[in-house]
């Protein structure tokens, strides 16, 4: 069954088209990843499955059924922006969020979690004495402390250094596991590719991509020749049927036109450069999301 | 509504569990009554420094009388009866001669002593003031001073004067005076109630109409509305904006609908209120009760005035709640503070001659205006006078509709502008989330 479905669903303001007519199915237990540039439509979309926004037109499913308020207690959803009242103590605000959202109590839960957090010294302190990781754990935290079934992180990462980071995907591997579903979004393309069984990109209100990073990946083919020459490598931008270069330092990755003859490419740059390496590899998301992103042809699929 | 009730609980002890609460609880009537109390510390605190007038008499008739006055008032009226400490100032009086042919001259020179401190006041009594009627423009009493108009001396010249202006006008008349013994025993026109019939049918004395009664009650009552309001609903302005602004509110209708949020936030800002006002009233009673007043406690305005006060704080929750929404930041939310404070503010202004006329036309019609009938109709009904029993009804049908109607629109304006940040503040667009939500 699907945890979520959204079937063919709009939202504009004030004449904008935020969503344009977005469909997606979110296989329960599965992680899924949301990605866009800035102002693609990925929160207000989240706005639209929590029940904050309506859509102008479409429907919301949720676990096969129509979208309903009460459907929202199952739902656990971290906002991009972080929302916790500065003057509550930890605990009684994780208290008062679980609450809120399951109408019991929920205060055997606080500790274990507080502890697999590494905050159970924080749990008397306002959440103002908090740095902004342990605020954004506290707020994580509180998103899944009612154990929804259904769990939406907008940008879950934004701002944790690689130790909270991992903290909190372990967190989320962990939810999977135990059967919830998990739709996150995020810029970080590399978490996104380790991590999510699908991505899905949206693009000026509209869904661009969307499988899993095989799947993505495929569409692609096998475009990229990735190269090591001794000392800096030149002349690359010129040589014929490369669409793309982009320079790493030690390695770049060169883009070529459909149909070109790989051979060929390499011949120039071996004319030119001392090759050490080469191998043909798949684009990789974060490239794919540039290629999207800087395109001003947006093609729904 | 279990997820109300717990957002309201988180508002309440959010409130209350603050330093803030517990001293704004006992600062709040400090402040609103403080120039009362003021008055009453240091009614003892007088200046007792001898007051030195020089009197210019152009009819040269008061001398005398206001010498000997002088004198008793300092030998009898100025100690203490217990201790015999001196409590108020010796009075000393000065006659000079006027000089008729540069009155002004001779004014202008007293009036440098004065300021020079040389001398208290001074008292300027014209030719004409014993016959009035043959020359008004000299039948005058002038006090002159710094602060004449709230002089005590001035006050206490009043009745020697008169009394003595009587008195010689009587001998004009040929008439002795000791023939009339009660000449001067003033009377006072006494405020009293309506006769009412006892359950025997027996006709009872009115009592007499009780000032604390008409004035301070309705006063207190009004003045309570005031104070729950600021505390239990205007900051509910403030609040919403900040969780809006601090992105608070849409963790929150993750949970909840706009509606729950608001409804939540009104009954914690009610109950915050209900509890101040249980403390003051209950303390008040309890008081009164103690030092034995206890007929001075209006229980039978009390249940009007809190369902009047419960209606006051949802409606002013409601609009408090929606215009929260509506701001962008602090300085929106005090732009908005103003007009939102008119249902509370507009009884204030009428206060006093609604109070006079409980039962006038005015009073009336701006009793049944929703916005201001439940602080206006609980001023009415605090009065001694007996209003229309209809008329609370009314009042209470109209503003529950008009209550209604804000929760309605406010909800509507909250569920529009709760996400929307940087919107610029326009009626017109408050107006739009209100009519096409």
């Amino acid at each position: 069954m699907n945890a979520l479905a959204l079937n063919s669903i709009s939202k504009s303001f004030n004449g904008f088209t935020a969503v344009d007519k977005l469909s997606l199915e979110v296989p329960e237990g599965s992680i899924y990843g949301f990605i866009g540039p800035n102002g693609s439509g990925k929160t207000t979309t989240i706005r639209m499955i929590m029940n904050i926004f309506y859509p102008d037109s479409g429907e919301i499913e949720i676990f096969g059924e129509q979208r309903h308020r009460s459907h929202s207690d199952q739902i656990g959803y971290l906002p991009e922006e972080r929302g916790l009242y500065k003057k509550m103590k930890v605990r009684e605000l994780l208290q008062f969020y679980g609450e809120l959202k399951t109408g019991r109590s929920v205060i055997s839960e606080i500790d274990p979690w507080l502890k697999k957090m590494d905050l159970t010294d924080w749990a008397s302190q306002k959440v103002d004495a908090l740095s902004k990781g342990m605020s954004q754990k506290v707020q994580f935290i509180s998103t899944v402390i009612s154990k929804p079934k259904l769990i939406i992180l907008d940008e879950p990462f934004s701002g944790l250094d690689p130790v909270n980071t991992n903290t909190l995907l372990s967190s989320m591997l962990e939810l999977q596991k135990n059967g919830a579903t998990i739709i996150f979004s995020t810029h970080d393309m590399a978490t996104a590719e380790k991590v999510c069984d699908y991505i899905f990109m949206i693009h000026k209100g509209k869904k661009v991509l969307d499988g899993t990073l095989d799947e993505i990946q495929n569409t692609y083919g096998t475009d990229t020749l990735r190269i090591r020459c001794k000392n800096k490598a030149t002349g690359l931008e010129t040589i014929t049927g490369v669409e793309n270069v982009h320079n790493f330092g030690q390695t770049q990755e060169l883009r070529i036109t459909s149909g070109v003859d790989h051979q060929k490419i390499l011949r120039e740059v071996m004319a030119s450069n001392t090759l050490l390496s080469f191998e043909m590899i798949k684009p990789s998301l974060h490239d794919i999301f540039v290629r999207i992103a800087e395109s001003k042809e947006v093609t729904s699929v | 509504m279990y997820k109300v009730f717990r957002l309201a609980l988180r508002e309440y002890l959010a409130a209350v569990k603050t330093k803030g609460f517990i001293i704004g609880l006992v600062m709040l009537p400090i402040f609103m009554s403080g120039s009362m109390i003021a008055m009453a510390l240091l009614k003892d605190q007088v200046d007792i420094r001898e007051r030195y007038i020089v009197v210019v008499d152009e009819t040269g008739q008061f001398r005398d009388v206001l010498q000997e006055q002088t004198a008793y008032r300092n030998s009898n009226h100025i100690f203490d009866p217990e201790d015999s400490s001196q409590v108020q100032p010796v009075y000393r009086i000065e006659f000079v001669d006027a000089d008729t042919s540069a009155i002004i001259t001779q004014l202008g020179v007293l009036s440098d002593r004065v300021r020079k401190g040389e001398i208290h006041a001074f008292l300027h009594i014209g030719s004409s003031l014993i016959h009035p009627l043959e020359n008004p423009e000299n039948a005058f009493v002038n006090y002159h001073g710094e602060s004449a108009a709230l002089d005590d001396v001035r006050d206490w010249l009043r009745d020697p004067i008169n009394n003595h202006l009587r008195r010689l006008r009587l001998q004009d008349a040929g008439i002795d005076e000791t023939q009339i013994p009660d000449l001067f025993h003033w009377s006072w026109v006494t405020a009293k109630g309506l006769l009412t019939v006892d359950e025997e049918g027996n006709i009872l004395d009115a009592g007499a109409s009780n000032e604390i009664r008409a004035i301070i009650v309705p006063l207190v009552m009004m003045m309570l509305m005031f104070m729950m309001s600021m505390m239990g609903a205007m900051p509910q302005l403030s609040a919403v904006m900040e969780e809006k602004t601090q992105r608070i509110v849409e963790v929150i209708l993750g949970s909840i609908t706009p509606f729950q949020f608001m409804l939540g936030k009104i009954l914690g800002g009610l109950a915050v209120a209900l509890t101040s006002t249980l403390v003051y009233l209950g303390g008040g009673i309890a008081f009164l009760q103690w030092r034995g007043f206890e007929s001075y406690i209006p229980y039978d305005s009390l249940p009007w005035f809190t369902v009047n006060l419960i209606i006051l704080l949802f409606m002013l929750g409601a609009l408090m709640t929606s215009l929260g929404s509506v701001a962008n930041d602090a300085k929106d939310a005090q732009s908005l503070s103003f007009p939102a404070m008119f249902p509370m503010m507009i009884p204030m202004f009428i206060m006093v001659p609604v109070l006079k006329e409980p039962l006038s036309s005015f009073a009336t019609i701006i009793s049944l205006i929703p916005p201001f009938t439940p602080m206006v109709m609980t001023l009415r009904l605090a009065s001694p006078v007996t209003i229309p029993s209809w008329q609370p009804w009314a009042g209470l049908v109209g503003v529950l509709v008009f209550t209604l109607f804000v929760v309605w629109g406010g909800a509507r304006i909250f569920r529009a502008a709760i996400l929307m940040q940087g919107v610029p503040l326009k009626f017109s667009n408050i107006m739009r989330w209100m009519t096409k939500g």
